[in-house]
């Protein structure tokens, strides 16, 4: 069980850092700063963090900046990368045309 | 909707991959393979390098040539190979969508095999987005699958065997590598891929990592810094390069997406995110396998041993080996396997630091943080001993598990001994003829043959060189020493290929004396001299 | 931590984080929101196509759903302090068939008879109104007043919002069973043991309120079902409607972002058997046929890349509606479930009144006809 209140104050307050410019889901254009700042806003799992900004969400679903993010989420939760649980994966593995997904020989679509 | 059934569904053409499916078709398994790429091989065929190991585990054999032999293998035992297909996704019931052409086709495996492999990591730093930042391993889908050069002057960051074999075929392709840096105090990968790159003139930047990448719309620049225990830039370090391409090797990921979404179980691991296997890569879902890469990065060859292990217990899975055959083929795989896991760099060791070689002697310093060991600290090795007529000088000093060197010494001056991990040791009692076939056999470029007095005052060192254009004998050109830098002027005597050498020329030049221990890479004079 | 509360929340999708927001805003001291999984909106909240409507419901929600679009929806955003992307921009629902037509007009008359403008176009209206359109499309209802909105973003933004006005939050807390002490429903016990204490229990948990409400006695008859769903890369922007079908082949619209998402259905979804629901399974069928519904509505989108597909269970009301209201033979307790697939839109209006329920206040609309125990056999 996680008591987040109790976990945000532990953490203390959002401090900007120099780097809170650098972008870290390329795909989205999500920076380090955004990331940090929306964990002191309660957001403390990936798939918080990827319906809140976006990132992960991108043409490669992740798997440029999960590593990055899931570090960088860590380090502001004072934990060590594994409190942070990676994204599941799901189809299509790669961005494919809807009209090649239609074709599979199922229904009635010509 | 027309859904066809497979004994074996492998995901994944690679060495692993290709390995499992052909040892369940030696069996009468008729296994499907699907890859997405437009050849199968995985990373074999960008691998251009020796491999290391021992015979069976295919060492001194270049890595696209052992795909070559992996993929005549698969014909002969008719396994099916269908490319530019794309696994779009695996579900529970061990169905599989695959995109083939422009469409989608559904089959259903009893068994499916995942070998997916792995992709890079990334670090941020400013500018990091900018065109010019690749990762090594995409530098070398570049130059050697592609035939495109990356840049023209190249920064490394990463000191593990990606970044300094990468290092070495950028410099082989023509790039410039102006130098390695890795934010690590010490180096990761072996120490014979260090110094083939250290004698070359690259200079080391250990406990470095970059500040920023320069350019507005490519990279034109690059700075690094010292970082100090607290990962803080120290002040004052800041080093500036100007490149063109900033090559990240830091890592892979197992690429397991399709494992997580048939609903294996998964763990958070520091190398990656991976299935939960057993020791014959069986998942949580019975019938789904994993081998390779993407149940735990390691390199080709382990991948390769566990493919077939996976391959023979899905056969007895499916009823197509029997028990006693899977557990004794396992056995003789498993003591392969574990025999690439020995010495300096297995992974039960990672993360220590080895201060001795199995044999006692102090590991050398210098190797790992300048990526070449030191005038002073050569002789400890048991590979380097004194004569006067020629003999091969071993400059090889770490315990790792490879020993092409013994077999291809036919007088019987190489010893390794049992334990492939050993130091190799040169016994003067047995009498070198300077054929030069230990220098061309040896993976690591670490073999040299050195004579004393060839001429008065004069001696020969015989190096590996696998740089374009050959010097031609009668050339004068400059010595460099272990660490890059000039020692003296000498003359090239002898250029010598040959198909046993399989492209490892084997380059003679004349220097005096006393430099024939510290002679080990040739410049020609027109290149800039490096100091 | 606090264990005790005058409100506790028993789910942190987004009706229980709106209904802490509207508790916090209306001043009560003490709530406490409990999420079993280990995310806020992990169930149905952040999985549903962001739907806000009106037209196309049973008339008991009529009510509150054009409530939460003039009241709540349109300054959501601000109230929030984040982008709820809420567009109220109109919805088009499609026929290709005389069928469909005469099912449409019967939906639109329904509407009109309540007050709410939905009106019938043809084919030629409905190229007007959106020219990316397929050119089979004979006709289709349209109501001018619906939209749609981004449930991910509205969702942790009520949770963002609540927590920053003093609301407390517990995930990975399994609610294993409800307590009542002095006949009174007092306790939330989770599976660990832990127990947390309050005045007044909100159970907005969708499928999984009905195991347990039965602790306590309550029967909430609904039944649960698997949809998917499934997002494109971003595209240029072509509209900004809410599209649907007479014959629910698909539904869907065009995010902020350019992406287009879409869901529907296969056939199979009553049928779906997953061994551990938590999984959450998509299929190797509904990816397709999602596709082909769509691009027979919407050719030109043929060639726009998917870049993932989802699915999510429904909480599936006996009767196609929620239960909202409070338990009448367990004093204490509030339930707020089975909004059978289309509970997003109203979410804003349920919390607000579900705030007002504790409260002892009476709704802003009259929401008797969702009472959770109005199941009557049908002899």
């Amino acid at each position: 069980m996680i008591d987040i209140r109790q976990k945000l104050e532990e953490i203390g307050a959002f401090e900007p850092h120099a780097d809170d410019g650098l972008l870290v889901c390329r795909c989205e254009e999500v920076t380090k700063g955004e990331i940090r700042k929306a964990v002191h806003e309660g957001i403390f799992t990936i798939e918080e963090m990827r319906r809140y900004l976006r990132n992960g969400m991108g043409l490669c679903q992740g798997q440029t900046c999960g590593r990055l993010v899931k570090s960088i989420m860590a380090a502001e939760l004072k934990e060590t990368p594994d409190y942070v649980e990676p994204a599941s994966a799901r189809a299509p593995m790669r961005p494919i045309e809807m009209e090649i997904l239609g074709k599979d020989q199922g229904g009635a679509y010509e | 909707m027309d859904i066809r059934r497979y004994d074996m569904i492998v995901i994944g053409a690679g060495p692993a991959g290709l390995s499992a499916a052909i040892e369940a078709a030696k069996h009468g398994v008729k296994p499907i393979v699907f890859d997405e790429n437009a050849r199968p091989g995985g990373q074999l065929f960008k691998q251009i390098h020796k491999f290391f190991g021992s015979k069976e585990h295919k060492a001194k054999i270049r890595g696209f040539k052992i795909g070559e032999e992996l993929l005549a293998e698969a014909e002969k035992f008719g396994v099916e190979v269908v490319l530019n297909a794309t696994v779009v996704g695996l579900y529970p019931d061990k169905e599989v969508t695959v995109k083939i052409g422009d469409e989608i086709q559904h089959f259903k495996g009893d068994s499916i095999l995942v070998a997916t492999g792995a992709s890079e990591n990334m670090v941020n730093f400013k500018g990091w987005t900018l065109p010019g930042v690749i990762g090594a391993g995409a530098a070398q889908t570049m130059m050697n699958l592609h035939h495109i050069l990356p840049g023209k002057k190249v920064l490394m960051l990463g000191s593990g065997n990606v970044g300094l074999v990468v290092s070495f075929q950028l410099m082989q392709a023509g790039c410039e590598v102006v130098a390695l840096c890795d934010a690590a105090p010490r180096i990761g990968g072996y120490g014979v891929h260090a110094a083939k790159v250290a004698r070359c003139g690259v200079p080391f930047y250990l406990s470095h990592t970059i500040i920023e990448a320069e350019g507005d719309e490519y990279v034109t620049g690059v700075t690094i810094g010292e970082v100090g225990p607290d990962w803080k830039i120290i002040p004052g370090t800041k080093k500036h390069f100007d490149v063109d391409t900033i090559c990240l090797a830091v890592g892979l990921s197992p690429m397991s997406q399709l494992l997580d979404q048939a609903g294996c179980r998964m763990k958070d691991t520091r190398g990656g995110f991976v299935p939960e296997c057993d020791a014959e890569g069986q998942t949580s879902v019975p019938g789904i396998y994993a081998a390779g890469d993407v149940s735990g990065i390691e390199e080709a060859s382990s991948a390769m041993i566990e493919g077939r292990i996976s391959g023979i217990t899905i056969a007895e899975y499916l009823g197509f080996a029997e028990n006693e055959e899977k557990e004794s083929r396992i056995n003789e795989l498993e003591v392969q396997l574990d025999t690439l896991r020995q010495g300096m760099f297995a992974p039960a060791n990672r993360g220590k630091k080895i201060e001795k070689t199995e044999e006692g002697i102090a590991i050398s310093e210098n190797l790992l943080v300048k990526g070449f060991v030191s005038d002073e600290e050569i002789g400890r090795f048991p590979g380097v001993t004194k004569q006067r007529k020629i003999h091969p000088v071993m400059e090889c000093t770490q315990n790792i598990p490879c020993n092409p060197c013994q077999d291809a010494c036919k007088r019987g001056c190489i010893s390794i001994g049992s334990n492939i991990t050993s130091l190799p040791v040169v016994d003067k009692e047995h009498e070198c003829i300077g054929c030069g076939l230990c220098v061309a056999s040896c993976s690591g470029q670490a073999i040299f043959l050195v004579e004393e007095d060839v001429e008065p005052g004069y001696g020969e060192v015989t190096m590996p060189y696998e740089f374009m254009p050959l010097p031609v004998v009668g050339e004068k050109g400059i010595a460099c020493g272990r660490d890059g830098r000039a020692v003296c002027d000498c003359e090239v005597t002898k250029v010598r290929t040959s198909p046993a050498f399989d492209h490892t020329n084997l380059l003679t030049i004349k220097v005096p004396n006393d430099m024939l221990m510290k002679a080990r890479f040739y410049r020609a004079k027109k290149e800039a001299a490096y100091d | 931590m606090n264990k005790t509360a005058d409100v506790i929340i028993i789910g942190g999708g987004i009706v229980g984080c709106a209904t802490a927001y509207y508790l916090a805003k209306s001043g009560t001291k003490q709530v406490i929101v409990l999420e079993a999984s280990k995310s806020i909106g992990h169930g149905g909240s952040c999985r549903n196509g962001g739907g806000v409507r009106q037209s196309g419901r049973d008339v008991r929600e009529l009510p509150y759903a054009m409530y939460g679009i003039q009241h709540l929806w349109p300054t959501l955003s601000e109230e929030l302090g984040v982008d709820v992307e809420y567009t109220q921009k109109g919805n088009l629902r499609l026929g290709k068939t005389q069928a469909h037509l005469e099912k449409l007009q019967k939906l639109a008359d329904n509407a009109k008879a309540v007050g709410l403008g939905v009106e019938m176009v043809d084919a030629k209206e409905v190229q007007e109104i959106c020219p990316y359109l397929s050119k089979d499309i004979i006709g289709a209802s349209w109501c001018p007043t619906d939209g749609h909105a981004n449930p991910l973003t509205t969702t942790l933004g009520y949770y963002k919002r609540s927590l920053e006005m003093g609301v407390s939050y517990y995930t990975d807390a399994k609610v294993a069973m409800l307590k009542k002490v002095r006949g009174k429903v007092h306790q939330v016990i989770l599976t660990d043991g832990t127990v947390f204490e309050g005045e007044h229990i909100v159970l907005c948990a969708g499928y999984e309120s009905r195991a347990i409400a039965r602790t306590v006695g309550v029967d909430l008859p609904m039944t649960k079902l698997i949809d998917e769903m499934f997002v494109t890369e971003m595209q240029p922007h072509m509209f900004d409607i809410m599209l649907g079908t007479a014959s629910a082949d698909f539904y869907g619209h065009q995010a902020h972002h350019g992406s287009f998402v879409f869901g529907s259905e296969c056939g199979y979804e009553e049928v779906t058997d997953m061994e551990d629901p938590s999984k959450l399974y998509t299929n190797a069928m509904t990816l397709s046929a999602s596709c082909r519904a769509v691009m027979d509505y919407v050719p030109c989108l043929k060639g726009a890349k998917v870049v993932r597909s989802w699915c999510g269970w429904l909480d599936n009301a006996f009767d196609g509606v929620p239960f909202i209201g409070d338990c009448k033979d367990a004093e204490g307790l509030t339930v707020a479930c089975g909004f059978t697939g289309h509970g997003f839109g109203t979410a804003p209006a349920v919390g607000l009144m579900l705030s007002q329920i504790v409260h002892g206040e009476k709704t802003v609309v009259d929401i008797s006809a969702l009472a959770p125990n109005r199941f009557k056999p049908n002899k």
